[in-house]
């Protein structure tokens, strides 16, 4: 069988983000009687607990800029973001009708009221706040975290109607570690020649893997990786960005489309967490619970939703980001009212003026459609880089 | 020597340039402007930048750098893209080296700017979403009024009593520029109340970004509109502190193209000092 070109696999993967009847995940469900679906929210759950119950963990980032909010506007104050707007819309219009248990991770105060609320509209759904630790020492969060996942270990066999063994763990956590692997091959290509890996089809084919089962999802990516290696496409004269705060609301991809029109390369960024939180692969000997609680804990991705208890690290992440990437600025886009990236955006921005490295900051909402004024700060932004930097 | 090549892909024309740059030269080798109308933008920038090239005697091959601007990103064939404030403070500065402000005016906003003596822009500030003053604008009241647009500049310069027009929004100037007509005002006396209400949210908009006693370059589609230019030295006059003066250039349409094609030079021979030239060529 002959690879498919990346127009093809983009193709496809843009079918399933625009999909919000969620079409592959239904199939999923009803291709064999008993099977489950267990939605979840932004920013990071053990995904590897799910699979390992037989289950399908499907992403559920909001309704995009293509859902109409009717319903989920009656539930929030004007000053709250979209995404619990548009995930309420989703709920509340069938679009989730198939969704056996929802997950809502502890990011914020408007995602964990969200949980409560879940529970009240639907339920006869299983509801949970997954309440990741905050504290990074293994006596306090790591132990705390291990009870939270065993807890979340039962409910799902009470679900699953049978036990989840170690065993049973272990394989999806080396599905896992495969699939996470795969991204960070990706990442690494599109750094290395960002031209070849575009950033809005980087975000399609990564995204997938929300909706579609691991295996079937890492078949995807060295699909991808392999064509967009092969593909000669044209090199454009841009600088190269790190894109930040975008871990939670998703941006429309026309927003990423227009970033990288107007000049910048994205070269790294923090957009779908969940696949690449862990950034190393999780020991598959040993306590499976334990493995992914030390891999939390001290193998995970920094981003302004995590708690950085020493305050000379905070926010050294994104220089070594900007360094291991060849990256020549950042750019901050956080959604409105995102209370994790905005609060800690400025003190995140000190640490970038103390190592000299440019960036510029904006906002958006999940259905922003006037790209005009991010066109215009990111095109200055690119010229002031290209023409203006020492390099 | 680097040859350069600059697509300016505007709202109402697409305009080209070519370049050859060093030793401290900049010789314009080549041009081309047409009107976009129904056309596809990107056939047109297609075409107009094979014109230019024939007209330089060049090929493809032998340019360094084919920089896009205004609404070029997407043009299949370009090495970078500068953003048209960019090109358009480089391209001013070019036509006139005294230039340390700009006035972009084209078919849907106006932006003015100010800018170094390498044409680096410092400071910048753009007219409101509104019509009001922009080019569209100016062109549906000459076709109102049955005049080409070429005739719009000469014919204001002719006005004796020109008549207030709304600054605030085009349809109520539209809707005033009705009345002036069933009134039986002159087409000069309306065009000059146009041309100063257009003028007077300029200069404003100068003002506001500090220009000071700057000699300010017009560009973009409404550079060769000298009733225009006329009027904005009129209303900056009546404004305190401020002794700028707004001039144009016969070539001033051709500013983003300029612009973008030297900062393509500049930018080919930047990576190249920095051994980086596989980047972007």
């Amino acid at each position: 069988m002959s690879t498919p070109q990346t127009s093809e696999i983009v193709a496809r993967c843009q079918a399933l983000y625009e999909d919000l009847n969620f079409t592959a995940a239904r199939e999923w469900k009803e291709a064999e009687p008993g099977r489950k679906v267990i939605g979840f929210m932004p920013i990071y759950i053990p995904r590897e607990i799910i699979h390992a119950a037989g289950m399908l963990p499907l992403g559920i980032l909001g309704g995009g800029d293509q859902l109409e909010v009717i319903h989920g506007d009656a539930y929030y104050q004007s000053y709250i973001c979209r995404i619990p707007r548009s995930t309420i819309e989703l709920g509340v219009s069938g679009r989730l009708d198939f969704v056996d248990g929802m997950l809502f991770p502890s990011i914020c105060d408007v995602i964990r009221n969200l949980s409560g609320m879940w529970k009240v509209m639907f339920p006869g759904v299983y509801s949970k706040y997954f309440d990741v630790p905050q504290n990074y020492e293994d006596e306090v969060g790591g132990r705390f975290y291990v009870n939270e996942m065993a807890e979340f270990r039962r409910d799902l066999e009470e679900m699953a109607g049978r036990k989840i063994t170690d065993d049973d763990l272990r394989r999806s956590i080396g599905l896992y570690n495969r699939n996470r692997r795969l991204i960070r091959e990706l990442y690494a290509l599109r750094a290395r020649t960002p031209w070849k890996a575009p950033a809005a089809e980087v975000y399609l084919v990564v995204r997938a893997g929300l909706v579609l089962p691991v295996e079937e999802h890492s078949a995807l990516l060295e699909q991808y990786i392999a064509a967009a290696e092969a593909e000669d496409r044209p090199i454009r004269d841009n600088c190269r960005i790190v894109l930040t705060g975008m871990f939670c609301e998703q941006p429309p991809l026309n927003l990423i489309k227009s970033l990288e029109l107007a000049g910048c390369y994205i070269v790294d960024d923090d957009l779908l967490l969940v696949t690449r939180w862990l950034i190393d692969d999780v020991p598959l000997d040993g306590d499976p619970l334990h493995n992914l609680s030390q891999a939390f804990l001290h193998q995970s991705e920094s981003t302004a939703a995590k708690y950085e208890p020493d305050q000379e690290e905070k926010g050294k992440f994104l220089v070594r980001a900007v360094k291991r990437t060849g990256a020549e600025g950042v750019i901050f886009a956080a959604p409105s009212f995102c209370d994790p990236a905005l609060l800690d955006r400025p003190m995140l921005q000190n640490v970038l003026t103390r190592a000299n490295i440019p960036f510029i900051a904006f906002k958006y909402a999940e259905n922003s459609g006037q790209m005009q004024p991010i066109r215009e700060q990111a095109g200055t932004f690119a010229d002031s880089i290209k023409l203006w930097s020492a390099a | 020597m680097t040859l350069a090549a600059g697509i300016d892909v505007g709202t109402g024309a697409v305009k080209t340039a070519i370049f050859r740059v060093g030793d401290g030269k900049e010789e314009w080798l080549s041009r081309a402007t047409l009107r976009i109308r129904q056309r596809d933008p990107m056939e047109l920038a297609r075409e107009a930048f094979e014109r230019t090239l024939e007209d330089a005697g060049l090929k493809e091959e032998d340019l360094d750098y084919i920089a896009t601007t205004g609404e070029g990103e997407s043009i299949p064939f370009h090495t970078g893209h500068f953003y048209s404030m960019t090109a358009h403070a480089r391209g001013a500065q070019f036509l006139n080296p005294e230039t340390r402000a700009v006035l972009d005016c084209g078919a849907l906003h106006g932006r003015a700017i100010i800018t170094d003596e390498r044409g680096k822009v410092l400071k910048y500030k753009m007219t409101s979403q509104c019509a009001s003053g922009s080019g569209q604008f100016l062109e549906n009241i000459a076709r109102y009024l049955g005049i080409a647009q070429d005739e719009i500049g000469k014919l204001s310069l002719q006005a004796d009593d020109p008549e207030a027009v709304s600054s605030i929004c085009a349809v109520l100037a539209e809707t005033d520029v009705i009345n002036m007509v069933s009134r039986g005002i002159s087409a000069p006396n309306i065009l000059k109340g146009i041309h100063l209400s257009m003028a007077s949210r300029l200069a404003r908009l100068l003002k506001s970004i500090g220009v000071g006693n700057s000699l300010v370059m017009v560009t973009g589609g409404l550079a060769k509109d000298e009733g225009l230019v006329a009027a904005m030295n009129e209303e900056l006059a009546k404004i305190k502190g401020v002794d700028a003066k707004v001039i144009s250039h016969p070539d001033s349409i051709y500013a983003g193209a300029i612009g973008a094609a030297l900062w393509g030079a500049f930018r080919f021979d930047k990576l190249a000092a920095s051994g980086q030239l596989l980047k972007a060529s």
